[in-house]
């Protein structure tokens, strides 16, 4: 839903913003000074509180981040060593945090590409008139809805060595897949990784339903009337129109996955061997765990300048077609 | 669980670990020193939020006020996971906890370089002797912080009966009978050792005692002081390390095991017969009791034995790795602070302490009232030590200590080698 | 949501009623493969509350042999867990509300007036959404102890109101532009002021979009984690999200007490959720096509 980031200030809408300054546009009136004194205080009126909650807790904070990282500072005493950029230095040498970023990356792509496949697929077959199709998406919705507490508290539990993970691969045959899913450096982050998508998958899924759902049925009409195949038709028609609404979800998993944390720290703390570190574990590792509040938050604003790129450079090449984006389209 | 209090169980970073630590709680309590008339309050912050401990200080806070009628203690027990990161907020507060849990070492020398601490050590000066050298582990530069009531010794707790299923007829003595005991239990397809790789600190176990039975005594303490691991006996200790872990006595899936939680941790498969032996500390016996369904643990099965001799090392075979567990006064907190630590350490309020067999007492003169038996075998041996060595990764500030910890798991996970595991420590020491 | 479905089905050929059947069988059978693979945890973690941990460890998949209720009947007969749920709802509903109202109020001049900087204040709320809660935690845990906010309520639900903002505006602001200007001029000429549109026109006709922030601050607040674990030390304050983890580690030798805890801090949300479950999607599909 983070579109107009990347959209915001370029576009105009497609249809004339109505506003009650228009009829003041174009000549000046006398008293303008004076009604725009009005204006900017009802302006604020309306935005005000908002702001004010916004700056003081999450502007405000980004900003002392960003000052506690130039300083070498335990969280004890006064700030008083001041490192200037020495932590960021420290945390891109260091190759537990490239691991980190390595492990969100490798999270980003497999979500776009596995959950985006899965999704879409999905969304295709149930958008068809079909008994029980409201059951299913309701089922694959309901982990969205379950805190990420209770996911990793059962999925801790599944997955225990000989657990319900284990036997039940054995009991279907495939006792050979068996791995020590979370004990395995080589294997844990992809554990990681079905566990996210089995949370997530369903809001994916809900999201290209009703993305299909908003394609109007004559096209598909007519394309099966002009002797498109079904293939044909979603390639030539489905796909396309569907576009925004996956680039969306794209924009929103990738977000996500680059601020990934609650899963992970409850069911690995980043283990074993940093194996399934992200930048977020590793953050909350070092400041917390280790006193290390000014270097945590280095990696704190590292974390949001790696996320600010991706997010400029989505919109720069993935999401500049939409123009107000799938959010609104089809309003009325 | 019930609570022994260790200094172990709050560095799990289990869950809860996390941040709870920085909500200190502040705002409550902790009005003291300011109050005039003579009335004073002490804010006691402890970390036995379960019976027996529970109980037990609330007594010892009702005493001290009835000796002590201007002065009330307002006991705040709390989760011992949450101290690690409650501490340094609630010291940055207005209104610090007067008396808190300390577990000495390099963590409270990080507290009392922000000056948050009390130098208590003129006022303990005519008694602190009666702790023997027990209390140096609470010591900054010279200077006394905190008073230990509890100090203990890690060591091998083991299942007699699968020792002897496996034809083990005594407790291995050095670092070849262990591997030998290893062998053996393997080969009568048994777990031989248990440990909790996901909390880190457990590896460092094996690694600190390796250290420990290679380093001269002034190597240690140089090196913990100067944080210079210059001397090859440190390197030495993790290819002893490599020894162990490359004849693979470990259980199933041990890199993310815990240490404490459930019947699956590296406690709860000790407990329920499911692995032969543990390197841990002094409150296992205790964590044990509370992961078998019957809340007895291994029960008479139980065995304890020290950390064999390694032949050709520096270090004193009699040596001992361990820690304990103290309380400090904070900066503000009224004089009475330290009386009260006096009060605490007295031998009367030790033997009762004692009593409850969670733990080891420390004053001179309280041991006798241990009854537990392989407690006391845990005593002896800390009476007959040479020196006991706190544990690497308390010793040593958190930032360090916590890097060390991390490298020696990495190399229990087959990710590290010896020399990188010095490299991570110096690197961290360099960044301190 | 219903309104058109591609029904091959009515096509003209025969070929087609086949392949619409084989279709159909392929997503009956796809769609409940992975509602198997969806519903096994929670059916675990449901079951599992009914068992005792004896049967857990000795059969991991197994079903309940008899039927133990007691750890059900234990938990939801404690106080503990229904002051859990309690203080959930409590943040929650005021989290929503907060984010709501003044969400609300901030889309509607981002959204239809016209002015210097509009673009520029709207990119600055949208920067939030790049910014995740627990990056910033030690700076808010510290200001809300300077405010005095440490263990309130209001103390979790104000920082998490904070970071629902930009993503409300963000939805509510495409919405309320859509609506058409004919209908704030009629409503002038009616004499309604400018919040007087907003009130009584805007509000209610933004009602889908309104539906959808108002969920996922709801669940975004009911499931957060890491910002009521700093705020609220004093364990009778504590959110079900940090029940459960608590619990998870005070019984951990009780596996079996663990999911039956699990279970029923489920119950709320899952209920939550069936109730309002039109809505949800209903919302959520309002924010992709409104």
């Amino acid at each position: 839903m983070s579109q107009p980031v990347l959209s915001a200030g370029a576009r105009q809408p497609t249809e004339p913003v109505p506003s009650d300054a228009a009829p003041g546009r174009g000549s000046p009136q006398p008293g303008a000074a004076r009604r725009s004194a009005r204006r900017a205080a009802e302006i604020s009126l309306y935005v005000g509180p908002a702001l004010i909650l916004y700056v003081l807790f999450v502007l405000l904070p980004i900003g002392l981040a960003v000052y506690y990282s130039l300083y070498k500072w335990n969280g004890l005493g006064p700030l008083t060593e001041f490192i200037g950029f020495d932590n960021y230095r420290r945390a891109l040498d260091d190759e537990v945090f490239r691991g980190a970023i390595t492990h969100n990356g490798i999270i980003v792509v497999l979500s776009i590409a596995i959950q985006g496949l899965v999704g879409i697929g999905l969304a295709l077959l149930l958008n068809q008139r079909m008994r029980g199709r409201a059951a299913l998406r309701a089922v694959y919705f309901a982990p969205y809805i379950l805190s990420e507490v209770v996911t990793a508290v059962t999925w801790l539990l599944m997955l225990q060595p000989d657990g319900l993970v284990d036997t039940l691969l054995r009991a279907v045959g495939l006792g050979d897949l068996i791995e020590l899913w979370l004990a395995d450096t080589s294997v844990v982050l992809y554990t990681m990784f079905v566990v996210i998508t089995w949370k997530y998958i369903g809001f994916a899924i809900i999201l290209f339903l009703a993305g299909l759902q908003a394609i109007p049925q004559e096209l598909i009409e007519a394309a099966a009337i002009d002797g498109a195949g079904r293939i044909q038709t979603i390639r030539r028609i489905t796909l396309p129109l569907l576009g925004p609404t996956i680039r969306i979800w794209a924009f929103l998993s990738i977000i996500g996955s680059l601020q990934l944390f609650d899963l992970i720290w409850i069911m690995t703390l980043g283990g074993p061997a940093n194996a399934s570190n992200t930048m977020a574990t590793y953050m909350i590792d070092r400041g917390f765990q280790r006193y290390e509040f000014g270097y945590g938050s280095a990696v704190a604003v590292i974390l949001f300048v790696i996320s600010f790129v991706v997010a400029l450079a989505y919109q720069r090449f993935v999401l500049r077609r939409d123009t107000e984006g799938a959010l609104t389209r089809n309003v009325r | 669980m019930m609570g022994p209090t260790t200094r172990r169980r709050k560095l799990l970073v289990g869950v809860l670990a996390l941040a709870t630590a920085i909500s200190a709680g502040c705002g409550r309590g902790g009005d003291g020193a300011e109050e005039s008339g003579g009335a004073e309050t002490l804010t006691w912050w402890h970390n036995a939020n379960a019976e027996p401990g529970l109980g037990f200080w609330k007594t010892v806070a009702d005493e001290y006020h009835a000796k002590n009628p201007n002065v009330t203690v307002e006991v705040v027990p709390m989760q011992n996971e949450q101290f690690q990161t409650r501490i340094p907020v609630a010291l940055q507060s207005q209104e610090p906890p007067d008396v808190f849990q300390s577990w000495g070492g390099g963590q409270l020398a990080d507290q009392v370089s922000s000056g948050r601490i009390k130098d208590i050590s003129e006022a303990i000066e005519p008694w602190i002797g009666e702790l023997g050298p027990a209390a140096q582990g609470w010591q900054v530069d010279g200077k006394q912080y905190a008073v230990p009531y509890s100090l203990g010794v890690v060591g091998f707790w083991y299942n007699k009966d699968l020792f002897s299923q496996a034809g083990i007829s005594a407790p291995p003595a050095t670092w070849e009978e262990l591997l030998g005991a290893i062998g053996k239990l393997k080969a009568a397809n048994l777990t031989p050792i248990t440990i909790g790789g996901k909390d880190r600190w457990p590896d460092a176990f094996y690694w600190g005692y390796l250290a420990v039975r290679g380093c001269s005594q002034q190597v240690l303490k140089d090196s913990v002081t100067n944080y210079k691991f210059d001397d090859p006996c440190w390197i030495q200790a993790g290819q002893k390390t490599r020894e162990l872990i490359d004849a693979k006595p470990f259980q199933k899936g041990f890199l993310a095991t815990s240490a404490q939680q459930g019947a699956t941790s590296s406690a709860g498969l000790l407990a329920n017969g499911k692995a032969a032996m543990e390197l841990q500390g002094h409150w296992n016996p205790g964590v044990m009791r509370g992961l078998t369904p019957d809340r007895k643990g291994l029960g008479d099965k139980l065995g304890w034995f020290p950390f064999p001799a390694v032949s050709g090392g520096a270090g004193d075979p009699k040596a001992a790795l361990g820690g304990g567990d103290g309380f400090a006064c904070s900066y503000k907190a009224p004089d009475s602070c330290a009386d009260f630590l006096k009060y605490i350490a007295s031998v009367d309020v030790q033997k009762r302490w004692a009593a409850l067999n969670t733990g080891l007492p420390v004053t001179k003169g309280s041991e006798s009232a241990v009854t537990d038996p392989t407690l006391k075998s845990l005593l002896d041996f800390r009476a007959g030590a040479s020196h006991v060595q706190l544990y690497f990764d308390i010793a040593v500030l958190t930032s360090v200590g916590q890097a060390l910890n991390e490298a020696i798991a990495n190399q229990f996970a087959g990710k590290a080698t010896p020399e990188q595991v010095i490299e991570a420590l110096n690197t961290a020491a360099k960044n301190r | 949501m219903t309104r058109q479905m591609v029904d091959y089905a009515s096509g003209p050929a025969i070929g087609y009623r086949t392949r619409a059947r084989l279709s159909r069988a392929l997503a009956y059978t796809a769609g409940l493969m992975i509602a198997a693979l969806v519903l096994v945890p929670i059916l675990y973690v449901a079951l599992g509350g009914f068992r005792t941990t004896g049967q857990l460890a000795a059969d991991p998949a197994g079903l309940p042999d008899p039927w133990v209720t007691s750890n059900y009947t234990e938990i939801a007969t404690s106080s503990a867990f229904w002051g859990q749920v309690g203080t959930s709802t409590l943040i929650a509903v005021l989290t929503t509300a907060i984010v709501v109202a003044l969400g609300a109020l901030a889309a509607f001049p981002l959204a239809r007036f016209e002015f210097r900087g509009r673009e520029t204040l709207y990119l600055l709320f949208t920067l939030g959404l790049l910014f995740p809660i627990s990056v910033a935690i030690l700076p808010i845990y510290l200001m809300l102890r300077d405010l005095y906010l440490l263990d309130t309520a209001l103390g979790v639900a104000l920082p998490q109101a904070a970071f629902g903002i930009p993503v409300t505006i963000v939805i509510l602001r495409p919405f309320m532009r859509a609506i058409p200007g004919e209908l704030e001029d009629a409503a002038a000429i009616d004499g309604c002021s400018k919040f007087g549109f907003f009130l009584r026109i805007l509000l209610p006709l933004s009602r889908p979009a309104l539906m959808t922030v108002s969920i996922l601050a709801f669940v975004g607040s009911w499931n957060g984690f890491l910002l009521p674990l700093l705020v609220l030390s004093d364990p009778s304050s504590w959110t079900l999200p940090l029940g459960v983890a608590n619990y998870s580690t005070q019984y951990s030798e009780d596996t079996a007490r663990i999911l039956a805890f699990t279970g029923l801090s489920m119950l709320p949300a899952l209920a939550f959720f069936l109730l309002a479950e039109r809505r949800i999607v209903g919302g959520l599909s309002g924010a992709v096509k409104g």
